[in-house]
């Protein structure tokens, strides 16, 4: 008999005592989250402590036991071999009944199965298209159109459809810069004014590329475009060329003009399919 | 004469009923050997104890519906905010609901602590050659309880359709349509429709508390079963051979020192759920399509596949009329990989050393210096892996550019495990020739006697040191 780990189970048995205790009194005055926890995990962890600490109190002697054997002796498979032979015999010259019964399997297993197909609908182009469409102004979420005289220069504003601020495949990111700053085939893309629209939709996995902001290597003429889940940073003053990280491909450009009223609205739907790819495209 | 005690009649009632009198007896004195190592194990077991019993508390309180709703529970910075009612109902779990946040954190930690304590428990297999025949198939079983078990944290964590899981489970829609060829059909499918779907939170609701915890639980009674039929495996040590198995039997010994063990395990992470916040989703807010937030890493045992996504280089090559999407590689080929060479390690292991022997001593791992050399290699990729998946947070700590963080992850990626392979062989071999460790316990007593004096006495197992057996390799 070991006395001293009979004590420490003496002991964490009556700190396992008192923790229940708290965690009651705690339930029933309405006293903290924490109180009740750390009362409910003194009275599991006093327990535990005292089971080991009283197991090893009382120094049980080590046990040899034999192994059983595993493999399959030769009389034993001798044995299968014949059942086996037994069974060809028997069963195995119905051929056409053994060939039917298969075929039943796979039909009902696919009939079974199908199903599955009905859990969501099939694909029909959806990924290539969005809510945006020629002279559908650029709202923000809470609906508000942009004007062009609008904003300062370097901000970023997340932009909607008009009437489709619940599209989530038309989030466009809507940046401003001095329009000496922006490439020339961004410009022929369809850049009013320093107003650049790209889909907000990383084209490496989906997140939203939401931070815009200057590149330290040349804060006054360089910028970017950063995705925060996996770190890829576009340039968007030149098609939001994919520069770092891992996304394979530019982010597509809405193209941009001016309606009556002075507000930004696009001129079409983006011309290719937002997000990350699939291997159906062509 | 004594009564019969009533345990041992409550006992016989059931046995005497299925045949099983003497089956009790040889349960109660089954041996099961004692080393620290065979712990993990059992940790992983009372961690699932822990999660199903604070899940079902959890499940009673979750609403698994995307509607609508405005929050107005306790929390003062989010009220009136448009939110989902499943981001609504673990709000009020966690403020407004007593012991609600304890139980959920508790779930949470339970969950993290689970996995650990499975890659780990699968690492102690690995280093000790435990998977050879005749436990391949059990390997494979283990094996299928860490995917699932992976399945269950990211569908578990998904749920409470906050900005952080929600991001996931967008990075997963991505994952899915990078599939060759039924990549859009299947997303399609897993989602209902284009992202963000039909309402995927009350479709990963039922696959996180009913089906996938019954595949755990089923495969798990498994697991158990081929172990008590295989006996556990022991190190070598005085008295142990290939046909014995020495230690403790399991009552009482054994099982008060497991039952204590679970106990330990529910009082540590109760700890952690009390003390600890954990997944605070009114910190993150609740998902909005739009938005993403820096610095967001997932739950720790899905950041090599984080890793393998960030740190794979831009490609997307083409063939023939089809570009191959670049999660393609990163989201299913090699994590694909790294599953399948898991699954197959008894099986190349055995065409490699040509050892179909049957195996009930486990190797010391510098004994085993290939398997271990490679076992390294292997898992410093994963390591790599897991520190890419916080390649923001690294660069952000150490003040370098996240671009350069990254090309130095992928430089070590192909640099690091061929040099810890030849390093640890090269330890393996030098720990070899260390002389084997003396074995003292039990063999000699001291004993002091009335006067005072000290008598040595000598016990009936032999002390004999423990050779290092040799791989038979070059």
């Amino acid at each position: 008999m070991n006395l001293r780990a009979r004590r420490a189970a003496i002991g964490s048995l009556t700190i396992s005592l008192i923790g229940g205790i708290v965690a009651v009194a705690a339930s029933a005055a309405d006293w903290s989250d924490r109180v009740f926890g750390a009362g409910i995990a003194a009275a599991l962890g006093g327990i535990g402590f005292a089971l080991v600490a009283w197991s090893k109190s009382l120094d049980l002697p080590e046990v040899t036991q034999e192994r059983e054997r595993l493999t399959v002796t030769e009389a034993e498979s001798a044995e299968l071999r014949a059942e086996i032979d037994l069974t060809e015999d028997t069963v195995g010259r119905r051929g056409i009944v053994k060939w039917l019964l298969g075929g039943s399997v796979v039909t009902l297993v696919a009939g079974a199965l199908s199903p599955i197909l009905s859990l969501g609908p099939a694909p029909k182009g959806e990924l290539s298209r969005t809510s945006w469409r020629r002279g559908r102004r650029l709202v923000t979420s809470d609906g508000k159109p942009v004007e062009v005289t609008r904003a300062r220069y370097d901000q970023l504003v997340t932009v909607f459809p008009e009437g489709h601020t619940d599209s989530d495949d038309s989030q466009v990111v809507l940046i401003r810069v001095r329009p000496e700053l922006v490439a020339r085939e961004t410009v022929e893309a369809g850049s009013v004014d320093g107003w650049i629209a790209y889909s907000k939709i990383c084209t490496h996995l989906g997140c939203s590329v939401g931070l815009f902001g200057v590149d330290p290597r040349d804060p006054q003429r360089l910028r970017q475009l950063v995705c925060p889940c996996h770190q890829s940073v576009f340039d968007p003053l030149d098609g939001a060329k994919p520069i770092g990280g891992p996304a394979p491909r530019a982010l597509p450009q809405l193209p941009l003009a001016v309606d009556a009223d002075g507000y930004l609205v696009a001129t079409r739907d983006f011309d290719e399919p937002v997000g990350p790819n699939t291997w159906n495209d062509q | 004469m004594s009564r019969t005690p009533l345990v041992q009649r409550g006992v016989e009632y059931v046995a005497g009923r299925l045949g099983a009198g003497h089956g009790v007896t040889k349960a109660m004195r089954k041996v099961f050997p004692s080393h620290f190592s065979f712990l993990w194990g059992e940790l992983a077991l009372y961690s699932l104890i822990v999660l199903i019993v604070t899940g079902i508390f959890l499940t009673f309180l979750f609403d698994a519906s995307q509607d609508v709703v405005r929050y107005t529970g306790s929390y003062a910075p989010m009220h009136g905010q448009h939110v989902s009612a499943a981001y609504n109902s673990v709000m009020r779990t966690s403020f407004d609901v007593r012991g609600g946040l304890l139980i959920r954190q508790t779930h949470h930690w339970a969950a993290l602590v689970f996995v650990a304590a499975i890659i780990i428990h699968l690492g102690r297999v690995f280093f000790t050659g435990a998977f050879r025949r005749p436990r391949e198939l059990n390997w494979l079983v283990g094996c299928t309880l860490l995917v699932l078990a992976l399945g269950a944290g990211f569908t578990g964590y998904s749920l409470p359709d906050d900005l952080l899981s929600g991001t996931g489970l967008r990075i997963m829609n991505g994952i899915l349509l990078s599939i060759p060829f039924v990549g859009e059909g299947l997303a399609f499918a897993v989602f209902g429709g284009e992202w963000p779907g039909d309402g995927i939170i009350s479709r990963l609701y039922p696959v996180h508390v009913m089906l996938i915890p019954g595949l755990i639980i089923a495969l798990l009674g498994l697991h158990l079963a081929m172990v008590w039929r295989q006996k556990h495996t022991q190190f070598d040590g005085p008295g142990r051979t290939e046909s014995n198995v020495v230690g403790e039997p399991v009552w009482p010994g054994f099982a008060m020192k497991s039952i204590g063990l679970m106990f330990l395990t529910a009082g540590v992470i109760a700890t952690m759920g009390a003390l600890v916040t954990v997944n605070p989703i009114w910190v993150y807010g609740p998902y909005v399509p739009a938005a993403a937030t820096s610095l967001s890493q997932p739950d720790w045992y899905i950041g090599f596949l984080e890793g393998s996504v960030r740190l794979f280089p831009h490609w997307e090559p083409r063939i023939g009329s089809y570009s191959i999407p670049n999660p393609f590689f990163s989201g299913v080929l090699i994590p694909g990989i790294i599953f399948a060479v898991l699954f197959a390690v008894p099986f190349i292991e055995r065409r490699f050393s040509g050892d179909k022997e049957e195996h009930h001593l486990l190797d010391r791992p510098r004994d085993a210096a290939r398997r271990t050399a490679w076992g390294v290699a292997g898992f410093s990729v994963i390591l790599l892996l897991f520190v890419g998946g916080a390649q923001d947070v690294v660069a952000q700590t150490i003040h370098v550019s996240v671009g350069h963080v990254t090309a130095a992850l992928q430089i070590m990626i192909l640099v690091v495990p061929p040099v810890s392979w030849f390093v640890t062989m090269r330890l393996c071999r030098s720990l070899q020739r260390r002389p084997p460790p003396e074995r003292t316990e039990r063999a000699s007593m001291i004993t002091r006697d009335a006067t005072g004096g000290y008598e040595t006495v000598e016990a009936d197992v032999p002390s004999q040191p423990v050779l290092s057996r040799s791989e038979g390799e070059r």
